[in-house]
């Protein structure tokens, strides 16, 4: 009910907006006088805490840790563990918000963003994966209640106290164990390999240096037994990336990071082996369900975008590669080059959406061999779920597989054509790059398309006035943008508005200015070293895109999962978090100011 | 004694005897804040326009459990009366009437005590509506964060000490977070806060201290 609260403070800044009017719904206050104890150490906590007013100081028996004011909340591992690690006392008259821990335990599972706040970045990649598991408790869960013993420990080696940081470094290397334990009498520290690159070579110390110099004898550590789930907490709490694990007293390893990690991500450098391996088409099917399936494991390890679609492209392109090998015959072996093309060939393609490819042959080949080949390779693409192209831009279409000097008049006739459909072909073919065959067909072809464009002012002004398509929706969107900022229930096409526009205009600039580079990153960058675009706005230009093609990859899992495939390229507003929607604003400004950018450059106005 | 004639009286009367429950004391450790928005001052002549409420348990304020509706007045909204709580003409013509929101409204307070800023005029509004009713005014005691206020700040003034005791001068004076005033529900948050910080500074004797203050103004005003 209270409308106060402040939806806009971490981590509540993560909800969407009906998450945050649901938590404002079921909020209590709480009121404490100086003294009194809000969660006595080790209870356990049947809300959160979000200080309104006053001050709580966090204490471990007498001694206090740290004193929380307005706006801080405590505290998770009450709620989550049901056992406080710390005291928490009001020392002044404390107002708090409560929010009961069914909702934080529902937004937890629900909001990875908000979940991350309470685990670290680390367990929201775990959650994340949780989530995607499908059925909610149950999976958030399996993957907490991992014991810390369930992960591959390293190993403990011992070092004495008083050898050299370069002894150390010897062992670390001979025990592949980048983590020691040093002996120090009866101390027991932790020696890293951080540690000693950082005395040697940033401090300078000489090698000599005894390891007990170095070493840290604040050792934090879980027991075996523990929930993967404490570790979390633990390495949260006193920002380290590796614990110690005890077991019956006894040092039994360390636990990094990285190993919770290996629990749930999976392993990209497995898929191209079982492409070398593969013998035959039906053993490649599985391949090309993993390059699909590891889209979605790379983006929960939050792997940056533009490198998610360039392994994805890579993969792709072995996969083609094999394929071509098995199923076309020898002529066409001999005389073609295999090419993709779109967003396959800009290496900016992620989760499947089409198949754009062709073939070029340096000479005629029998036309039973074409008629095969274009039949098998389709419907192989097709078993390993490819969706066909809808602008039939494949090797299945005749257009798209014939000899070189046969598709260079093909693009004659798409020059001379001002229609929409010649000005996508045109558009699709400059984003092509060869597969497999000789790369020198597609470069014929490619300069024979660069001579009939470049310079050809009317002809590209036509061929630019594609960006404008669906200016409309994009224009009224982000005035509602600007409006609103948190309500209303828009939706943001982003292929549409932030996409498609930067990628054709940028498109349209490269043919102008003969940039060779297929990529629209590399493209844009192209494009400033000419100095066609100022140095600033290709960063501004290239972040915009970089966002847009994130939010449209989130889109596309999200309708994977849902199956609702027509909200693939749909954003909805509300569901951004307010961080997000000025991220959204900006792009789509950005966006705007490089349409007028190329406006102008065609006179586009004027037609 | 003249309490209890009053009472029996007052039990005697009443019109519907499924509202019995608001003589009994039902052991609960709650007391509810209550806020009435108004056409005027005027208790007499004037109409509620809106009516917030939240339980408070020991130190907790119930707020995702409040009563909060807004119901058509008898009589048009004046001009006065839009500009102070803003609720417009359009916003409660198709609100229910008070009459019809008040067995809710009994309800949820049955007869726990009432907490509120200038309380007694908030009770003299729904006194009129329950008398409507019911043919009795209002069992449960009233507890005014005027005078919680007034004993800790200034029961121990010397005299000639200007006495504010303006809501946004409580609120402030107490470090509350103000939250947009003239809402019903907000104010009985706000009141409900003053009154646990209040109850507290009572339990362990302590007083607010007073500033001399040269100017302040004369006397409250809802």
């Amino acid at each position: 009910m209270p409308q106060a609260f402040d939806v806009q403070n971490p981590p509540f800044d993560r909800l969407t907006y009906s998450e945050g009017e649901k938590l404002r719904s079921k909020l209590d206050i709480g009121y404490w006088g100086p003294g009194q104890t809000v969660i006595p150490q080790g209870g356990g906590a049947e809300h959160l805490h979000v200080i309104i007013k006053g001050a709580v100081e966090e204490r471990d028996g007498d001694e206090p840790l740290a004193v929380l004011h307005a706006k801080d909340s405590f505290d998770a591992q009450a709620l989550v563990q049901g056992m406080a690690g710390s005291a928490f006392v009001a020392t002044e008259e404390t107002l708090c918000y409560l929010v009961p821990k069914d909702v934080i335990l529902d937004l937890i599972k629900a909001n990875s963003g908000f979940a991350a706040f309470f685990y670290s970045e680390l367990s929201r990649k775990l959650s994340d994966y949780a989530e995607q598991q499908g059925d909610g408790a149950g999976s958030v869960n399996n993957v907490l209640r991992a014991r810390v013993r369930d992960t591959r420990l390293h190993e403990v080696c011992y070092i004495d106290g008083t050898a050299s940081i370069k002894d150390a470094a010897r062992m670390m290397e001979d025990y592949h164990n980048n983590t020691l334990f040093v002996k120090d009498g009866e101390r027991i520290g932790i020696i890293t390999g951080t540690n000693l690159s950082k005395s040697a070579v940033l401090m300078e110390m000489p090698l000599s240096t005894k390891v007990r110099d170095v070493a840290h004898f604040d050792i934090f550590a879980v027991d075996s037994d523990d929930f993967i789930f404490e570790a979390l907490i633990k390495m949260t709490r006193h920002r380290v990336r590796r614990l110690a694990v005890v077991s019956g007293g006894q040092f039994v390893g360390t636990l990094e990071d990285i190993d919770i990690l290996g629990l749930v991500a999976g392993n990209t450098q497995l898929i191209p082996g079982r492409i070398d391996r593969a013998r035959s088409v039906a053993d490649l099917e599985p391949a090309a369900r993993d390059i699909q399936d590891q889209v979605a494991r790379l983006h929960r390890q939050d792997v940056k975008v533009d490198v998610i679609a360039e392994i994805t492209s890579e993969l792709n392109r072995a996969l083609f590669s094999k394929l071509f090998s098995f199923i076309a015959p020898p002529s066409i072996k001999e005389a073609g080059c295999l090419i993709v093309m779109g967003s396959e060939g800009r290496r900016e393609q992620t989760v499947r959406t089409d198949q754009d490819n062709g073939l070029l042959l340096a000479h005629p080949v029998p036309e039973e061999d074409l008629a095969a080949f274009r039949r098998d390779f389709t419907a192989a693409l097709e078993r390993f779920d490819f969706p066909p192209c809808p602008g039939n831009i494949m090797v299945g279409n005749p257009q798209w597989s014939q000899t070189v000097d046969g598709f260079i008049q093909q693009l004659k006739s798409w020059v001379l054509t001002p229609d929409d459909l010649s000005a996508m072909n045109l558009g699709v073919f400059y984003d092509a790059v060869p597969v497999t065959g000789d790369p020198a067909l597609l470069e014929r072809a490619k300069s024979a398309m660069r001579n009939l464009m470049r310079g050809e002012s009317a002809y590209l002004a036509r061929f630019a006035r594609a960006i404008d398509q669906f200016e409309e929706a994009s224009a009224s969107v982000l005035a509602s943008i600007m409006a609103t900022v948190g309500v209303g229930s828009d939706v943001i096409h982003i292929k549409r508005s932030g996409v498609f526009p930067i990628v054709h205009g940028v498109r349209v600039m490269s043919i102008d200015t003969g940039v060779i580079a297929t990529s629209t990153m590399e493209r844009i960058d192209a494009l400033a070293a000419m100095s066609v675009i100022g140095e600033e706005f290709a960063g501004d230009l290239k972040s915009a895109l970089a966002y847009f093609m994130e939010l449209r990859l989130r889109s596309q899992l999200v309708a994977m999962r849902t199956g609702r495939q027509e909200e693939e390229a749909i954003v909805h507003i509300k569901e951004l978090s307010s961080r997000e929607r000025d991220l959204m604003r900006e792009a789509l400004k950005v966006t705007k100011k490089f349409r007028e950018i190329v406006r102008s450059r065609y006179h586009l106005s004027a037609m | 004694m003249l309490r209890f004639i009053k009472r029996k009286l007052a039990w005697s009367a009443l019109k519907d005897r499924s509202y019995e429950f608001l003589f009994h004391d039902m052991g609960l450790d709650e007391v509810v804040s209550i806020d009435c928005e108004t056409t005027g001052l005027n208790p007499r002549k004037d109409d509620i326009v809106s009516v917030g409420a939240v339980k408070i348990t020991r130190n907790l304020i119930r707020t995702s459990a409040a009563f909060n509706v807004k119901v058509k007045p008898r009589k048009e909204l004046t001009a006065e009366s839009i500009k102070i709580h803003q609720i417009t003409k359009s916003e409660v013509a198709d609100g229910a009437s008070i009459q019809s929101e008040l067995p809710a409204l009994l309800h949820f307070i049955g007869n726990r005590p009432l907490v509120g800023y200038w309380i007694s005029f908030d009770v003299k509004m729904l006194n009129k509506e329950v008398f409507r009713m019911l043919g009795i005014t209002l069992q449960n005691p009233t507890i005014d964060v005027c005078d919680m206020y007034y004993d800790r700040k200034y029961s121990k003034a010397p005299p000639g000490t200007k006495i504010d005791l303006r809501f946004a001068a409580i609120l402030e004076d107490l470090q509350l977070p103000p939250l947009q005033a003239h809402d019903a529900l907000n104010d009985a948050i706000s009141t409900a806060q003053m009154y646990l910080a209040l109850k507290d500074l009572k339990s362990r004797g302590a007083y607010l201290k007073r500033v001399r203050n040269r100017d302040a103004p004369a006397l409250p005003v809802g």
